[in-house]
């Protein structure tokens, strides 16, 4: 079985652990999930029950101790990222907002993103429940959602930063590829590297526009690089054929920002970030995203 | 009479095929004079942390810093993304133990990943972790170089950007304690040059608060020079540099010289690194070689790995006189990419007319060199032999005319596939503290005991029996190239 894919089994069986953790803790009696936590677990990229073991404290070498650190032992995981080892048993670092909201016994939902990895987890507190109300059936409906998010390439909140930053969301069709031959207006700022990104150009047929103004034509030209060196490698490349949603940005970074491949001069665009390009089945989550903004 | 007539012949074959074999696996020199017995004291770790067991990044081209005040603190890098989100600043690992242990912490001032990183730890401002410059270049954007500097390693504040600009390649970061300040080198190419002279040192005398960018290319070049430029440092405030002159390239080759520049006020003065003239024709860098041939691709070429720009320069840090500089070419007929190592002993006026016994090397890169406190001078480098990738730490107390050799690591060169390159990094690095070496390198992380005969740490949960990682709760884990930091005993 792929590693990948015993972590996403593994992920699954914490959630449900940590469902079954919480539902025995407070059975029936608790309120719905609010807005503000569904928020706060789309925002977290490590999600888990704890219970503070210890306050001013830290629970590895290597993480600074100060009042806003505290030791919380993992009593359930709710999300995290496949690289990441946490589990039931495990203790974790807290940098949290208010150490005055905690002491030790204090039991809580911790909403957190990754601060330091070493042989233990340090996290910083984004919020947190103390009562364990994350537990409730909304919650864990919500929880339930962002587990399977975290299966995604791009988390929410990335693709969510990438859709508020770019210029046009637009469904589509690759249906021509070819070299960019390099201007001479821009011939000099392409001299010999490692980190040379091999420009392509992509005649994409726009299907619908989901952001940005509208098109007067129905293509447009997406440059994108071919290189498999690191700086290159991440950045989604085409083929024809090739359908999806694109999430696009004015080409600022080839030195020519216009082309006649589209068969007139036109802007030339480029996806080049990890999630700038998604398949189909992405198209109701991206929807929903920008309907959210 | 049979075997008698076939005794010759026999031993002619024997003696052909150990001569293959020195060729092959050693430096291509007779190995009589070579030491093979390995330090006592020496120390390989797996920088990858217990809590990210479950990583299979290609975390390629390492770098390191050394806090000389405390060496306890130590700052290493690779291509290792920010484990948790995409929009997330790089991460650095982190060791305040003498790198036992490391943390990764999330601080340089670049998106998820780093796609250039060096770094450098001096003590001119008096922080107890720090102070850390860095030179990271960004990826997937128009390769912007930020020049930074954190205060506290272990603390969450990110680096701060001090300078920036676009259009750089290869930043190489050195530093040294001046005063209360700090003094930064930074090679780098810059080609955003109009004259084509793209090698370039930006230099800060004040902590990185502000820098001046020099080109150290005096002569004309095919449009820019080599992307690797190299800084060397003394105490006695000599800065030397070094550099790939690019005279011609046809896409696949260049004819390049070797070419070192000098300072002895630590640039200070406003036309550095003018000291050393070549006398062939009075400019300023001195031609170590002239027009060797380097093959560059930036395709698996050696191996999985690419090749093009290699290069190394360390000085004697108590006899600035003495400097060593090494270089990958084209070299003997057969090989794909063969490292070199020449010496002076005359502050760079005159070099070894061929290179130092036992430096020929083929078919290896990421050459790093550093000199000890004892003025052992120390060569790592990555060796592609037999389909195993073989990294070396080489010392010498007599220019390499004798020389033990110690293998850190021999791993399979085929696995894993790469996702990116470069495979296992342009470069490495090898500093000296006290009577250590120290260094980075990156191998295939597969936890086999005969992969690392001097022994090895793993952080990240592994199992050396059935030699296959975990994620920390018993699932299997894909191998993948990781960062190794390792320490040997400087040679008596």
């Amino acid at each position: 079985m792929e590693p990948g894919k015993q972590g996403r089994m593994n992920t699954s069986r914490f959630f449900l652990a940590g469902i079954l953790w919480i539902s025995l803790l407070a059975p029936g009696a608790l309120p719905q999930a609010t807005n503000n936590q569904a928020a706060l677990v789309k925002q977290s990229s490590i999600t888990f029950v704890g219970t503070v073991s210890q306050v001013a404290a830290t629970s590895f070498a290597g993480v600074p101790k100060s009042p806003q650190t505290i030791v919380v032992r993992v009593d359930s995981v709710l999300k995290k990222p496949a690289a990441v080892s946490l589990k039931k048993g495990d203790t974790v670092t807290v940098e949290v907002k208010d150490p005055a909201a905690f002491h030790d016994g204090t039991q809580a939902m911790f909403y957190t993103e990754g601060w330091i990895f070493g042989s233990g987890v340090a996290v910083k507190e984004l919020g947190h429940d103390t009562a364990p109300s994350g537990g409730t059936p909304g919650a864990a409906e919500t929880g339930e959602k962002v587990v399977g998010q975290a299966h995604s390439e791009i988390s929410d909140q990335d693709l969510q930063r990438l859709l508020a930053t770019c210029d046009y969301v637009v469904v589509g069709r690759i249906t021509h590829v070819h070299a960019w031959a390099i201007p001479k207006s821009a011939a000099s700022r392409y001299r010999t590297s490692e980190h040379s990104a091999n420009w392509q150009e992509a005649v994409l047929q726009v299907q619908s526009v989901l952001k940005g103004p509208k098109l007067k034509r129905n293509k447009m030209v997406v440059r994108f690089p071919l290189s498999r060196d690191v700086a290159w490698v991440s950045a989604p490349k085409f083929v024809p054929g090739q359908q999806g949603i694109f999430i696009l940005q004015k080409d600022e970074v080839s030195g020519a920002p216009t082309s006649s491949a589209g068969g007139y001069k036109a802007d030339v665009y480029t996806c080049l970030n990890p999630g700038d390009w998604l398949p189909m089945t992405d198209e109701a989550r991206v929807r929903s995203l920008l309907e959210n903004r | 009479m049979r075997a008698l007539a076939g005794y010759p012949t026999r031993v002619l074959a024997l003696t052909l095929l150990t001569l293959m074999v020195g060729t092959v696996f050693g430096r291509g020199q007779s190995p009589g004079k070579r030491a093979v017995a390995a330090p006592a004291h020496a120390k390989v770790v797996d920088l990858i942390p217990a809590s990210l067991s479950g990583e299979t990044n290609q975390d390629s081209e390492p770098f390191l810093a050394v806090q000389t005040a405390n060496p306890q603190v130590m700052v290493a890098s690779a291509f290792t993304p920010n484990p948790i989100s995409n929009t997330g600043n790089a991460p650095l690992y982190v060791s305040e133990d003498a790198g036992n242990t490391w943390v990764l912490n999330a601080i340089t001032p670049v998106p998820r990943m780093t796609c250039d990183i060096t770094h450098a730890i001096s003590i001119g401002e008096n922080h107890p972790r720090g102070d850390l410059h860095a030179g990271t270049l960004a990826c997937a954007a128009s390769v912007t170089l930020d020049e930074s500097e954190s205060d506290d390693v272990s603390s969450s504040a990110v680096m701060n950007v001090q300078s920036s600009r676009t259009n750089v390649d290869q930043p190489f970061v050195r530093a040294l304690a001046f005063s209360n300040a700090d003094h930064i080198y930074v090679g780098l190419n810059d080609l955003g040059q109009s004259s084509g002279r793209t090698a370039t040192v930006d230099v800060s005398l004040d902590g990185g608060a502000s820098y001046k960018s020099y080109s150290i290319e005096s002569r004309k070049t095919m449009g820019q020079d080599g992307p690797s430029v190299r800084p060397a440092i003394a105490p006695d405030n000599t800065v030397y540099a070094a550099f790939f002159g690019w005279r011609k390239f046809n896409g696949s080759m260049a004819t390049s010289d070797v070419v070192v520049v000098r300072d002895d006020a630590g640039a200070t003065g406003s036309h550095p690194f003018q000291a050393l003239k070549d006398p062939s024709d009075k400019l300023p860098g001195r031609l170590v070689v002239k027009r060797v041939s380097i093959p560059w691709s930036n395709a698996p070429t050696l191996g999985q790995e690419r090749i093009g720009s290699t290069l190394s320069i360390a000085v004697d840090p108590n006899n600035s006189s003495t400097v060593y500089v090494g270089w990958a070419d084209r070299g003997r007929k057969g090989d794909i990419y063969t490292l070199h190592v020449r010496r002076s002993t005359d502050r760079g006026v005159t070099w070894s007319k061929s290179d130092l016994p036992h430096t020929t090397i083929s078919n290896a890169t990421n050459i790093a060199l550093a000199v000890a406190n004892n003025g052992t001078g120390g060569l790592l480098y990555q060796q592609l032999s037999g389909g195993r990738w073989v990294t070396h730490v080489v010392q010498s107390r007599d220019a390499f005319a004798t020389i033990q050799d110690t293998i850190l690591a021999t791993v399979p060169a085929d696995r894993p596939v790469g996702q990116f390159l470069p495979y296992l990094g342009d470069y490495d690095y090898l500093l000296s503290v006290g009577n250590e070496f120290r260094g980075v390198f990156c191998a295939n992380n597969t936890p086999d005991r005969a992969n690392f005969p001097q022994g090895v740490t793993y952080q990240r949960a592994a199992d050396f029996n059935t030699r296959t990682l975990t994620d920390g709760s018993g699932n299997p884990v894909a191998i993948s190239i990781d960062p190794f930091y390792f320490s040997v005993a400087v040679m008596p």
